[in-house]
């Protein structure tokens, strides 16, 4: 158990629309909060923010204590930080498997010097890599389409994949933005396994979700966002039952 | 019988200019147009280095590369940096800025041109050793093309031409892969142009402007971009086309110019109703395992 | 010292030389700010100018004003032709911006070879000649073209100024610089704008090449190399900035120009390329300007309220 992600102060406003007002944030290892809140609160401009992808007007990200603010996005990403998008961005020039194999913590293959002279050492790191991705497939239910292009699946099975690749760089922190949106059935279950999973074996694990049913079944905490600010934090049982913050969600 | 042995060198050298440029173009998303001026530098650089400071030719020609493979990592730096989009320019202001300064610059000889380059080979061993050589080179250059673009490193190259922000969010650097690219493609365009200084033994700025620029792009995009036999077949025929053009004994002011609306013509007609080229590429990516199970 | 009198002189000339590297700069600019398109291919539009009007008074022995209306006409037809045929079809196709680049790039080049192979590769000027009576104002040289070249120079921008702040269509230009979907959603026809956007960077290029051509020699590839100093002066005038553009171009011109204070004539045309070298190291944002586009501003302050989830999975 300890901090995993801190978040201090992050402020952050485009032309005049403020999309984060001094927010604080812990992210603690082991358990998995529930970031939700209606439309244009601000959630997935949080994601952005932590992850590096935009750049705050004030405030610290750090990770395991080791501020990230300096570091670009795929540096963090490095670092222990991984994440999923609401819409999905998978590669589709390459298959399932190839989609996972790409997001491993380590690349050899992204060094030319390493194809050219170390290939050793790629086939060893393929073989590591080939397995864990097997493994992460088989618990989410998609190892028969491991080698179809990601183009062909339905768009459900494509959020598997997504929150598949993301659990390759074995994250110390994973945000995930809305992984239920589109996610029906059978995929439901493997999710909410899959992410429990990732928590109990040490992650950090936020999730941005409208879907209450799996915010309430998973998360051991909720945090409330409206208007770029956090409104309220506890059990997401207090805060679904809390009847003006229902009104924010709903009202706006 | 020389005739046919130039014909060979150059082709086979087009062919490395090629190939090159579908690394950076083709499998890197680069757009750029400065792969004549490397071609240039690896030639005037071996050229320099082995008639004026008179090292051994190979020796030479291993300086010419890295002069090329060194200018080239010093323009993709800076540029991008920016973005994508500011290679392309930069790229059009170094290949016409280096030639500017190889035409008035004393040491290159200027707009007259660069001679008595050393010969290599064929003094001992004949003409036929040099065409040997140039067609080992080009052999060597379509295999290392093809192998890294069924590598892991192929993969990476897939993923990041098609969504470069999911690429930094699964770890990868895009921007040290891209100049690694640049650099690679710029220097195997240096080493054609070290092939070339010591076979022809004269070098003028006029081989390397932007109607070869216009020339490569069109083998690349017609040939087939993403492909092994694409930039081959392209360049084949765009070496074979002029010299067909030859035999109609047109002055030569009004060759060029026909060889130029042919280049870019067949270019703008092949993008409107055949963008994929010649040689089609497949639309996913498969490593050398995969490519190998489906045949 | 330097004499003052040289000094003045070298500032004067280039002063008024700058006049068409404006013209070129606005027009690459507005096109890019507008349509959001590098056209390369703004030197074919250049280069199909000059010829133009290379033919009409060489050729056909028309009267100045006569070439310089044919070649408006000329210059406009192909920058219709060029977005009409062109570019549109390439946004229908949702290409890639390598895919334009190289088209943009290819037409140029065809362009180039189509005038090398029909008038030769040696240069040429509008007018047989290219010396214009000069009077000496204090101990000024001022050449006859000069006055009206600056003058029609300032003209064309402040018919352009007035025409985007004052007029609909100049408006709904800049708003679907700023917006494109959002200037859709408002009933402007992007369609139309783009083309006006074409037309009158056409119409631009054609009145730089016209003094560029009366003054200077031109060879096939000449557009390319005029329209490298317009690309520099929209990257270190900011891109998206048009009046920044032109105040680069302008700056940029007078510091070729002067520049023959220090460096011989043959090392001048090189400067070009560092400027634009230093353009992309140092300026990749460009030399800012306050910028206001006004059309937009309230409706879309209105529209992002209710915009927000677009804007969060934008962000």
């Amino acid at each position: 158990m300890g901090e995993v992600l801190t978040v201090r102060g992050l402020n952050k406003s485009f032309g005049g629309i403020v999309v984060a007002r001094n927010v604080d944030l812990t992210l603690q290892s082991g358990r998995v909060v529930g970031l939700i809140g209606p439309n244009g609160a601000g959630k997935t401009s949080l994601f952005n923010l932590i992850s590096g992808v935009v750049k705050p007007d004030s405030g610290t990200v750090s990770l395991d204590g080791a501020p990230l603010d300096r570091l670009k996005f795929h540096q963090r990403i490095h670092r222990g930080l991984s994440r999923t998008w609401q819409h999905v961005r998978l590669f589709p020039s390459l298959s399932v498997l190839d989609n996972l194999l790409i997001a491993t913590r380590e690349y050899p293959g992204e060094r030319i010097v390493n194809v050219l002279f170390g290939r050793r050492r790629l086939k060893e790191h393929d073989k590591v890599a080939r397995e864990q991705a097997t493994d992460v497939l088989g618990r989410m239910g998609l190892a028969n389409v491991a080698d179809a292009l990601v183009t062909d699946l339905p768009y459900g099975q494509q959020k598997l994949v997504g929150v598949a690749r993301a659990l390759m760089g074995e994250a110390k922190c994973l945000l995930l933005d809305e992984p239920m949106a589109g996610v029906e059935g059978a995929s439901y279950a493997a999710m909410q396994r899959v992410v429990r999973e990732v928590a109990d074996r040490g992650a950090a694990v936020c999730v941005v979700e409208h879907n209450v049913a799996f915010v309430r079944d998973l998360c051991d905490e909720g945090i409330f966002m409206f208007a770029g600010a956090i409104m309220a934090r506890g059990s997401v049982a207090e805060l679904i039952g809390d009847p003006q913050l229902t009104e924010l969600y709903f009202g706006h | 019988m020389d005739y046919l042995d130039g014909l060979i060198v150059i082709v086979g050298l087009y062919v490395i200019l090629a190939a090159s440029f579908n690394l950076i173009i083709g499998y890197g998303g680069l757009v750029s147009i400065a792969h004549p001026v490397f071609f240039a530098l690896g030639a005037y650089a071996s050229a320099i280095l082995s008639r004026d400071l008179a090292l051994p030719v190979p020796l030479a020609m291993l300086g010419g590369t890295a002069v090329a493979l060194a200018a080239s990592i010093a323009l993709a730096l800076p540029s991008l940096r920016v973005s994508g989009d500011y290679l392309l320019i930069a790229s059009i202001g170094f290949q016409l800025g280096v030639l500017e300064v190889i035409k008035n610059v004393r040491f290159t000889g200027g707009s007259s041109g660069f001679i008595n380059i050393p010969p290599f080979l064929i003094r001992d061993f004949g003409r036929t050793s040099y065409v040997v050589l140039v067609l080992a080179a080009t052999a060597g250059v379509i295999f290392l093309v093809r192998w890294i673009a069924r590598s892991d490193y192929g993969r990476a190259m897939s993923a990041m031409r098609d969504d470069e922000l999911a690429f930094a969010s699964v770890g990868r650097n895009a921007m040290w892969m891209k100049i690694a690219i640049f650099g690679l493609g710029s220097g195997l365009a240096g080493l054609a142009g070290a092939l070339y200084a010591h076979y022809f033994r004269f070098v003028t700025p006029e081989q390397f402007e932007l109607l070869q620029s216009a020339a490569i792009l069109t083998m690349v995009v017609v040939g087939g971009m993403r492909t092994t036999w694409g930039p081959v077949v392209g360049a084949l025929l765009l070496e074979a086309l002029p010299q067909a053009l030859a035999f109609l004994n047109l002055p030569p002011s009004v060759l060029g110019p026909i060889q130029g609306l042919l280049f870019t013509g067949l270019v703008l007609v092949f993008m409107f109703f055949r963008p994929q080229g010649l040689v089609p590429a497949q639309d996913a990516w498969r490593g050398a395992r995969a490519a190998k199970e489906s045949r | 010292m330097l004499d003052p009198t040289i000094i003045l002189q070298i500032l004067w000339t280039s002063l008024a030389t700058a006049s068409y590297y404006v013209l070129f700069a606005v027009a690459f600019a507005l096109v890019l700010k507008v349509t959001r398109l590098f056209n390369f291919a703004q030197a074919a539009i250049m280069t199909i100018a000059f010829y133009a009007a290379f033919v009409a008074v060489q050729w056909l022995a028309w009267p100045a004003w006569a070439a310089f209306a044919a070649m408006t006409a000329t210059t406009l037809t192909a920058s219709f032709a060029l977005e009409r045929i062109g570019f549109e079809a390439l946004r229908k196709r949702g290409v890639s911006v390598m895919f334009v680049f190289v088209f943009t790039f290819m037409v140029s080049e065809f362009v180039d070879y189509l005038a090398m192979l029909i008038f030769g590769t040696w240069p040429q000027t509008i007018f047989p000649t290219m010396f214009w009576p000069v009077t000496l104002v204090g101990n000024i040289a001022v050449s006859a073209w000069d006055l009206p070249a600056v003058g029609a120079t300032i003209g064309a921008l402040a018919l352009l100024f007035a025409f985007m702040r004052f007029s609909r269509v100049g408006q709904f230009m800049t708003g679907v610089a700023d917006n494109p979907d959002l200037a859709e959603l408002y009933g402007i026809s992007k369609r139309r704008i783009f083309l006006v956007t074409m037309l009158i960077a056409g119409a631009f290029s054609a009145l730089g090449m016209f003094l560029y051509g009366t003054r200077a020699q031109v060879l096939p590839q000449t557009g390319l190399s005029l329209m490298l100093f317009a690309v520099a002066a929209t990257i270190i005038g900011g891109i998206g900035n048009v009046a920044g553009a032109a105040i680069a171009a302008v700056i940029l011109g007078v510091i070729q120009n002067a520049s023959i204070l220090v460096i011989s004539s043959e090392w001048q045309g090189f400067l070009l390329y560092i400027f634009l070298f230093l353009a992309i190291i140092f300026f990749p944002k460009g030399l800012r300007l306050p910028q206001r586009p006004r059309f937009v501003t309230a409706a879309r302050d209105a529209l992002i309220e209710q915009d927000a989830p677009a804007a969060e999975s934008k962000a």
